[in-house]
Parts: structure tokens; C-alpha cells; sequence
């Protein structure tokens, strides 16, 4: 029983550092911005074709493909943000809301014709299987379970630790005060958004080596990002870091003891309890 | 008032000169309805493509011959996304808008049902490919065939086969939520019981789930002695693939009808080793006719890929529907030829080695029978490795039977 209880814990444990990854760049967006980026899964799904297709039409290595998609990441946020966002940033928030959902389908359509409809897996050599004591630990997910532990590591010390982290937080705290306090609020949402799709170009690659991508993957996981982004308060880091590996360990756990048919009902219904006792999320701030 | 006149005398003798020419240039619009992205897409989308191989072939050849007509095929196909709603507009679009009388392809059983709902108030011939839920072709609808056989039919014999393995204890990891794959379960396991064993999980995953670990930590807990992955072939990669990384260390049997390269873009070859498809005769080069070895050839130069083996059910259908029009010797009469298929002898064409039921292609319940076969992956391929017991005439009454 020890040994199946930690089995589907590290399961859960990869997954939930995809969740982690995607809700931590949507937090990102939506505790600076307001917005409610609903393109994030579609826009990581292009990071896995992106570096799928560096690999097999380049014939790069999975090493040098994944920094040049992560840079291509954040560009292409930066593009997202001044093209689709900016124009509205001033208007009702419904007119961002439109803008999300509009580039949502536009991704999607170009994901489609460009990269085509059949799911795509990207070829790595991790393939060797630790076992410690019965728990098997496959070599690809303790890469991707430590990429995302890094990647978070990295993340929180940018925001806590460098003046742009602080800025972002400023902004994100009063963005009144951080505009009097010297703060340049044209360039944070470009750097908000650019780290924020970078997260998630991280989190496409390794939905792409884990399992697959193929059109209408990247929705499925946006609304589990959002899922966790609720779960662990609205704009709170350590929620979303909570909330993903939570919601990654419950679907594991709950597929494997007490039914697959359900597990992605359990753990919306694990979501709900919480939110019960704690409506402003596992981690977030009561209003 | 001349020159018109001069122009219409011309014109009425070309016509005339060439009369008999422009008859033999007739079009028949065949439509299908498939599955060409997402999830069902492994299965439709070759589907199609056999389809319009088929028309080529038979355009080449002369077209469809009516009395003095020859029609040539015009292949008109719509994705309907193995989603209910997305395949009754599709056939609506077709038999409305475009004023199609004969519908092809049929991937997956849920749009298939749907449309097989309401075909039998059309003045149009359905007919199904690789859907293979049972009730398809219970309902007695006279418009309607299907290529291939129902998945109790394979899962019955695979039962069979498994139980003949020794073992007694079998997982099941699968898509048990779409019904004909819970009837192929449920006839390997009546089979099972009468050999003294036993199914000892019966573990879901839906089309789009791709991480099977929580399903077969479970199933590893138990310690079966055989492992039974039932489902769409994406899904069913991942857990042989995630099987091996589990360690789970047992014979694998699987109902699945994916290719090799369709496997392959999930799992290495030595994750595959060993495992068995059982399943009817499809497709493979190993256990190909000749017809077979020839689609084989020419759909891997037009499409630049492999087929899947289910593919031939589509490129199967056209040739039926050739015979039947042929036979009953009009295009425009859809219960003719309806009835038509129904008296039909196995068309010599056909790619899939088909068992007929009192010398006919199809039975009373419009459905065709294959003979069912065990597949196991050996060093990269399917290799055909023995024939299952089936009896079509038996089941073709026990069809009958049912409602």
C-alpha cells in the first residue's frame, strides 16, 4: 500500500509540475494585469511544435532546441502582449476577455495549419527506469519533475530578488504607487508576458515528451491552470506552486484509488471542498 | 437572328455527333463523413483517403457502369470529428446541400450512431467502415452496412484465445466508457469465466488522456497475470509504453488496429515487443492477399504513409457500393441498390478477407464479417501469427436476434 501511495505520488508529481508551470505563468498575467490570458495552453502547445519541429526539421538536439523556444516564448509573448493586449488595456475588461478568447482560436488555427492535426510526440533518450524499492521512477519524468522545480526555483528569485521582480510586484500590489514610485509600467506587462509564455513554452515541451500534443490539448490544460490559479488564490505564487502539485498528486491518487473513470471529477470536486472552507484559495489573501 | 440560328443547328449537331460520349462522362457524387482531425483521426482520416483511392481506381478504370452510362466518382469528404453533432451536420450538409445519395467512411461509433439515427428517413445508402458498436446493425435499418465486423464478434474469439494462454487473472486498461470496447471486454470475459478465470480490474481512460501511471500503479498492486489494453491507438501506446516503464512485467493483448508507424510515434519498438492485437483480420503485409499487398503499395506512394489496417474497410466500401449500383443497374434508386448490397457477393476487389454468410458480403443485418487473426509485434511489425476462432454464420443469427 506504502509503495502505491508513493507511486501515484510521484505520477501525480509530474504532471502537477506541468500544472504548476502553466498556472504560475497564468497568476503571473492575471495578478499584474487582470487578464484571464485563455491563449496561455494554446500558446504553450505552440512552444512543444516549435520544438519539435527545431528537432526534426533542423535536426537540433532537444537541448539546443529548448532555449531557442523558450527565447522564441518570450518574444512572442512580448508580441502577444503589445499587439492583442495593449490596445485594450485602458477599455472594459470584456474587451480583454474577447481579445483572449479570439487569440485562443487563432493560435489553435495556426498550431492546425501549421504543424497539422496528428499528435506529435517529441523524441528524447531518456528512457532508462530507476527503481527504488518498488517505486519506479521513470528517467523522463525525474527530468521533468526537477526542470520544473528549477524553473520555479528561478522564477521566484527573478520576482523576489532582482529590481524587476520588485517592480512587477510593485505593479502588482498598487499600480498607482509603483507609477509615483519611478516604476515604468509600459515595460513590465512586455516582461510579465514574455516570462509568463516562456513558462509555458516550458510546460508545452514537456507535455510533448511526456505524453503528446495535438490540437485542443493546450485548452485542456488551460482550464486546469485555471483550475489551480483558483485553487491556490488568485495571483499568489505559492498557491499556484501548491495548487498544481496538489491538483497533479489528487488526480493520480484518485485515478489510482478510487476510480479512473472519475479522476478528473475528483479532483474538481477536491477543488470545490477547498474552496468551501477557504473561498479565497489555498494560499490567497481574504478580501 | 442567322448567326444564332447557324449556332444553334451546331451546337444541336454536336450534341447529337457526340451524344453518346457525354453519356459515358456522368458524375456521381459519393460523399463521406469522417473523422479528419482530433482524436477519431487515426482511424478516419486514412479512411478517407482510401476512399478517394478507391474512386481514382475505379475512375481510371472506366467509372460505374449503368446500362449505356459510365459515372465517374467525385469524391466529396467532411470532417465531422468523431463528434455526434459535428456527423449528423456533416451528412445533413451532404445529402442536403450537395444531393448526395451514397455516404462512405464511419470511423468511430458515437457520430456513426448519430447518423445511423436518422438514415433510414433518407433517400441514401449508408455505409459504415470502422465503427464497430454492436447496435449499428441491430437495428435492422435497409439503408444501411457496415464493412466491418461488431467488436463482440473479435472479442469472443480473442476471449478464446486469451483463455487458451493460461492465464486467469486479466487486467483491463481501456476506453470502457465508448460501448462497443465494454463489448469486446465483456465477450473476453464470458470466454475468461468458462475457462475458470478471471477479469480483476477494469481500469478507464478516456480518448484524450495520455497518462495511464495512476491506471496501471493500480493494476500493478494486483499483480495480473495478463494485461488487456482496449482502445484508440494514442491512448493505447501511452500504456504499453508507461507499462514498461512501470515494470509491469506481463503479457500484453490489445484491441486496438494501429499500424506500426502509428505506434511508433508513441513507443520504441522494444516497449512494444510481444504484444498481441487481437482483432480482425486486418491489414497487415504479413496476412495480406494480393489485393492487399497492392493497396498496401499504392496508398504508402499517393499518401506518402503507411495505412492503417482498418483502412480497408472504407476502400472496401466503394467497391461494394460499385457492384451493388452495377447490379441493380441505377444510380438514382437508393433502396435498389440498397437491396442490392444486401444480395452481394464478395466483390473481387476488396482488400479485407471477408466471411460470407450464405455466399453474400453482407448478412440480413447489412453487416459483413472478417475473419478475426492474432497479431504480435515482432522486432517493429505486426506479424500475423494465427487465425481465431470465428463463426460468422453463428453470430450474423444471434444478430439477428437482438434489438
Amino acid at each position: 500500500m506504502l509503495i502505491e501511495i508513493l507511486q501515484q505520488t510521484i505520477n501525480g508529481l509530474a504532471i502537477g509540475g506541468v500544472y504548476v508551470l502553466i498556472a504560475l505563468g497564468l497568476t503571473t498575467v492575471f495578478g499584474i494585469l487582470g487578464i484571464a490570458h485563455f491563449a496561455h495552453g494554446s500558446i504553450s502547445m505552440f512552444g512543444g511544435y516549435l520544438t519539435y519541429f527545431l528537432m526534426t526539421g533542423y535536426g537540433l538536439p532537444l537541448i539546443a532546441a529548448i532555449p531557442i523556444a523558450l527565447a522564441a516564448g518570450v518574444l512572442l509573448g512580448a508580441l502577444v502582449e503589445m499587439l492583442a493586449y495593449r490596445p485594450v488595456r485602458h477599455a472594459n475588461h470584456i474587451n480583454a476577455f474577447i481579445v483572449a478568447l479570439g487569440l485562443t482560436m487563432m493560435v489553435e488555427g495556426i498550431n492546425l495549419q501549421f504543424f497539422g492535426h496528428e499528435q506529435i510526440v517529441i523524441p528524447t533518450t531518456l528512457s532508462r527506469v530507476f527503481d527504488i524499492k518498488g517505486v519506479t521512477v521513470p528517467e523522463l519524468r525525474l527530468y521533468v519533475i526537477l526542470s520544473a522545480i528549477l524553473l520555479v526555483a528561478a522564477m521566484m528569485i527573478f520576482v523576489e530578488k532582482t529590481k524587476t521582480g520588485q517592480a512587477i510586484r510593485a505593479v502588482a500590489e498598487n499600480r498607482d504607487a509603483a507609477i509615483l514610485m519611478g516604476v515604468n509600467v509600459t515595460t513590465i506587462p512586455l516582461i510579465v508576458f514574455g516570462i509568463s509564455t516562456a513558462l509555458g513554452v516550458a510546460a508545452g515541451i514537456m507535455v510533448g515528451a511526456l505524453f503528446a500534443i495535438a490540437p485542443g490539448i493546450g485548452e485542456g490544460l488551460v482550464v486546469k491552470g485555471f483550475a489551480v490559479l483558483i485553487l491556490g488564490g488568485l495571483g499568489s505564487f505559492p498557491g499556484a506552486i501548491l495548487g498544481g502539485t496538489v491538483l497533479g498528486i489528487t488526480e493520480s491518487i484518485a485515478a489510482g484509488f478510487i476510480s479512473s473513470a472519475y479522476k478528473d471529477v475528483i479532483a474538481f470536486a477536491v477543488m470545490i471542498i477547498v474552496l468551501l472552507v477557504r473561498p479565497q484559495g489555498l494560499l490567497g489573501r481574504a478580501p | 437572328m442567322i448567326i444564332r440560328t447557324i449556332a444553334g443547328a451546331v451546337a444541336l449537331a454536336i450534341s447529337i455527333a457526340a451524344g453518346p460520349g457525354l453519356a459515358a462522362e456522368k458524375k456521381l457524387a459519393v460523399g463521406v463523413a469522417d473523422a479528419l482531425t482530433g482524436g477519431g483521426a487515426v482511424y478516419g482520416l486514412p479512411q478517407a483517403n482510401a476512399v478517394k483511392m478507391a474512386a481514382d481506381e475505379i475512375n481510371a478504370a472506366g467509372g460505374i457502369k449503368v446500362g449505356a452510362d459510365a459515372y465517374k466518382i467525385d469524391v466529396i469528404a467532411y470532417d465531422d470529428k468523431a463528434n455526434p453533432t459535428e456527423a449528423t451536420n456533416a451528412v445533413r450538409k451532404l445529402i442536403d446541400r450537395d444531393g448526395v445519395k451514397y455516404v462512405l467512411g464511419f470511423c468511430c461509433s458515437g457520430s456513426t450512431s448519430a447518423v445511423a439515427s436518422f438514415i433510414a428517413k433518407e433517400k441514401a445508402v449508408m455505409l459504415v467502415g470502422n465503427a464497430a458498436e454492436r447496435s449499428i446493425t441491430t437495428q435492422k435499418i435497409p439503408n444501411l452496412v457496415r464493412t466491418r465486423p461488431p467488436a463482440d464478434y473479435t472479442g469472443q474469439a480473442a476471449g478464446t484465445f486469451i483463455a487458451r494462454k493460461g492465464h486467469k487473472r486479466v487486467a483491463v486498461v481501456g476506453a470502457l466508457e465508448v460501448g462497443f470496447y465494454s463489448q469486446y471486454v465483456d465477450a473476453v470475459e464470458k470466454e475468461l469465466k468458462k475457462a475458470g478465470g478471471e477479469i480483476v480490474a477494469r481500469e478507464v481512460f478516456s480518448l484524450r488522456d495520455r497518462d495511464m501511471t495512476p491506471q496501471l500503479t493500480k493494476i500493478r498492486a494486483l499483480s495480473p497475470d495478463a494485461l488487456l489494453v482496449v482502445g484508440y491507438v494514442e491512448p493505447a501506446a501511452f500504456v504499453y509504453r508507461q507499462s514498461v516503464e512501470l515494470g509491469i512485467n506481463v503479457p500484453r493483448y490489445g484491441f486496438t488496429s494501429g499500424s506500426e508507424e502509428q505506434f511508433l510515434r508513441v513507443t520504441t519498438s522494444e516497449q512494444m515487443e510481444g504484444v498481441w492485437d487481437l482483432r480482425p483480420t486486418e491489414l497487415t503485409l504479413l496476412s495480406a492477399s494480393k489485393n492487399g499487398i497492392a493497396y498496401h503499395e499504392n496508398y504508402a506512394r499517393i499518401f506518402k504513409a503507411s495505412p492503417s489496417p482498418s483502412s480497408p474497410y472504407a476502400y472496401d466500401q466503394l467497391y461494394a457500393l460499385k457492384a451493388a449500383i452495377e447490379a441493380a443497374g441505377t444510380v438514382d434508386n437508393t433502396e435498389a441498390v440498397a437491396k442490392a448490397l444486401r444480395s452481394l457477393p464478395v466483390p473481387p476487389q476488396v482488400v479485407m478477407q471477408y466471411q460470407p454468410v450464405d455466399g453474400k458480403m453482407f448478412d440480413e443485418n447489412g453487416q459483413a464479417y472478417t475473419s478475426n487473426g492474432a497479431f504480435q509485434w515482432q522486432k517493429g511489425k505486426w506479424v500475423f501469427v494465427e487465425d481465431l476462432p470465428s463463426d460468422a454464420k453463428a453470430y450474423s443469427l444471434f444478430l439477428g436476434t437482438l434489438k
